[in-house]
């Protein structure tokens, strides 16, 4: 056909990468800076979680569920961490629950106060409407390659591109949550005299707060989600063990530590609810 | 005088210029409506209300009134008008002035309550105290102090979702008096009560009114709510206020077809007076200045002193008894008098008690006239129909 001639391809690709490493250049301090951090924070994190003796760390955790949520959550919580400890999955486990809780603190940290400008200002709703389109529905490998870019292989990379996978679930039901709150309830704020600040802290936040909770619940299960995939670029824990039975085709092996992520899931589900 | 609203509009709508030109020309709400897709809330209000008056406004549902109450507060900015407290201009205020006045000088109870869901009844109560800073100490001897007042205070612990709904308004109310400001904005706070509860919530708010004395701002769409609650009523059609007064000078005077439209639907037993209803005290036919013939068939007999007085009460000359309502029993062989302040409804059950007219006397207890069952029942029949029964009877 003739205009096939004229029909060069968009060098879009070609552009990004560009774009990448001209970040990575520019950055590499930072992102050093940045890396190191996260690497003592998580370090610190799994420390903490696995110095606790692991009975002890199971009766805690069977206490806070009973309290919480009644004896049955309570009981499953129990029965389900001791398997995990007689399988002998337990400092696998401590080390993707270290990277669950890092991914799915920097998430929210970033997430809500993203979610309550939004909810408030136009301009920011409307800009960041379609990068968190773009974030959930980009498939999740593209994220571990700027993401060993710039940090390289290990767990920093991998809670990295987790949190970046997690983050739209907060952003977007904190929006929402604060967006529900009723108008009369608005109102009552303004008619009494409440400022910016006491109206978002005395009217929106605590109407929004069983939304919110969600949200965070949401992150963390994004966040397991990712375990397995970040264990592709070197992150540690349960998803390791995962890559590894399906590079040596160990059935076994592949479904102890998937029903260790499965556990986990389902425990951080039931403690992280609003009701 | 506490509130004044001088030529106030409201107009939701991209160019309220455009409209307020199109308003000048004397077109309608609905032609408006067609022609630019604007809505006229509010039209040209001008409203006098002084300290310590109950004043309603009554209107259907998309009359604007609403909208006119939180012109008050500014919760709606309106787009032509001033309005006054006090000296104070609220249209001119700037945003931190604004919040001033909404903390300290004007409160507001709403329709489905507002509470907080979140937080004990307790600390809705303290809601509009936070916002004020007060001292937590003060904050909560208030709120005790003001669930007292309501009848609530061993609820003070309990969420809002645990109450009725007669309940939850209490606790807006509580928190809206908590503040101590001196004008309360109600916007239609008991409609979405039950009939038995609010006639009890608009018994209560009388009793508070009474002993409180704030400038109340009440909005509501049920007449009779108008009726018993305020001092003053004005009634608002398509964003426009048609008439203002009292309530007996509505229903006896209602001044376009939709007042009296309005009227003649309503329960006016406790509005109307006896001082009415007396014109046909002329039929009473004098015997002397000191003798007056009340009833033909019987020959009943009433005697004044001097002061016009009435002193006794003759049977074909076997004396009666003459009582004052309300100090009455059921079936008396007395006759009774009432004062003429005395509402219909409290005259129907005076009549019940006792076969012989009614005595109107004033409040010196002079004679003024009487009240026969055929004047209570032309009274319930031409209510509100015919326009002239109001100057007949004034």
């Amino acid at each position: 056909m003739w205009f096939v001639k004229f029909w060069t391809k968009i060098p879009l690709g070609d552009t990004v990468e560009r774009g990448v490493d001209a970040l990575e250049i520019a950055l590499r301090s930072e992102f050093r800076a940045l890396s190191s951090f996260l690497h003592s924070s998580i370090g610190a994190l799994e420390g903490f979680l696995a110095f606790i003796p692991p009975l002890i760390f199971i009766a805690v955790l069977g206490v806070l569920a009973w309290r919480v949520r009644g004896w049955k959550v309570a009981l499953f919580v129990v029965v389900s961490l001791l398997l995990i400890l007689n399988l002998g999955l337990w400092s696998l486990t401590i080390r993707t629950l270290a990277i669950v809780l890092m991914a799915t603190i920097a998430s929210t940290l970033i997430g809500i106060p993203i979610g309550i400008l939004k909810a408030h200002n136009k301009v920011i709703h409307t800009i960041t409407r379609p990068i968190l389109d773009f974030m959930q529905t980009i498939p999740t490998f593209v994220y571990l390659i700027p993401a060993l870019m710039f940090f390289g292989l290990g767990t920093v990379p991998g809670v990295i591109a987790t949190i970046v996978f997690a983050l739209p679930p907060p952003v977007r039901l904190t929006y929402l949550g604060i967006r529900q709150v009723p108008v009369e309830l608005i109102e009552a704020g303004k008619a009494f005299g409440s400022n910016w600040w006491q109206m978002l802290y005395k009217v929106e936040i605590p109407n929004a707060i069983p939304s919110v909770v969600m949200g965070v619940n949401q992150c963390i299960m994004m966040s397991l989600s990712m375990v397995v995939i970040a264990a592709m670029i070197g992150a540690g824990g349960l998803g390791r063990e995962v890559m590894r039975a399906l590079a040596t085709i160990n059935i076994g092996m592949g479904f102890e530590a998937g029903l260790g992520i499965v556990i986990l899931a389902i425990i951080l589900d039931r403690l992280v609810r609003a009701e | 005088m506490e509130i004044r609203l001088k030529s106030v509009y409201k107009i939701f709508g991209k160019e309220p210029q455009k409209v307020l030109e199109l308003l000048k020309k004397g077109k309608t709400k609905s032609e408006i409506y067609e022609e630019t897709g604007q809505v006229v809330a509010v039209n040209d209000v001008s409203l006098d209300i002084s300290i310590g008056e109950t004043f309603v406004v009554m209107g259907l549902s998309g009359s604007g009134k609403s909208t006119l109450l939180r012109c008050i507060n500014r919760l709606v900015d309106p787009t032509l008008g001033k309005i006054y407290s006090k000296e104070l201009e609220i249209t001119s205020l700037n945003q931190r002035e604004l919040r001033e006045i909404r903390t300290h000088n004007i409160t507001m109870v709403f329709q489905h309550f507002a509470l907080f869901p979140r937080r004990r009844v307790l600390s809705n109560v303290t809601f509009g105290l936070e916002i004020q800073k007060k001292p937590k100490e003060y904050q909560r001897k208030k709120a005790l102090e003001m669930l007292e007042l309501v009848g609530l205070k061993e609820w003070s612990d309990s969420y809002p979702s645990e109450l009725s709904g007669g309940m939850k308004q209490r606790i807006g109310l509580a928190r809206a008096l908590a503040t101590e400001a001196k004008i309360l904005l109600m916007d239609e706070p008991f409609s979405a009560l039950d009939p038995l509860i609010r006639l009890r919530m608009q018994e209560e708010l009388l009793k508070l009114q009474n002993k409180l004395k704030r400038t109340v701002f009440f909005v509501t769409h049920d007449l009779d709510e108008a009726l018993r609650l305020g001092g003053r009523i004005a009634i608002m059609e398509e964003g426009g206020i048609v008439q203002v007064g009292s309530p007996e000078e509505i229903i006896i005077n209602p001044r376009t077809e939709y007042v009296a439209n309005f009227v003649k639907n309503a329960d006016s037993s406790g509005v109307l007076t006896a001082a009415k209803m007396i014109d046909s005290a002329t039929k009473a036919s004098f015997v002397s200045s000191k003798r007056y013939l009340l009833d033909h068939k019987t020959n009943l007999t009433l005697e004044l002193d001097e002061d016009s007085h009435p002193i006794r009460a003759y049977i074909e000359n076997q004396p009666l008894l003459i009582k004052s309502y309300p100090n009455i029993g059921e079936g008396e062989t007395n006759l009774i008098l009432v004062p003429e302040n005395t509402v219909l409804r409290d005259i129907m059950k005076a009549k019940v008690c006792c076969d012989f007219p009614l005595v109107v006397v004033s409040r010196e207890k002079k004679f003024k006239g009487i009240i026969t069952e055929k004047d209570i029942l032309k009274t319930l029949l031409m209510k509100g129909k015919e326009k002239d029964l109001g100057s007949q009877n004034v």
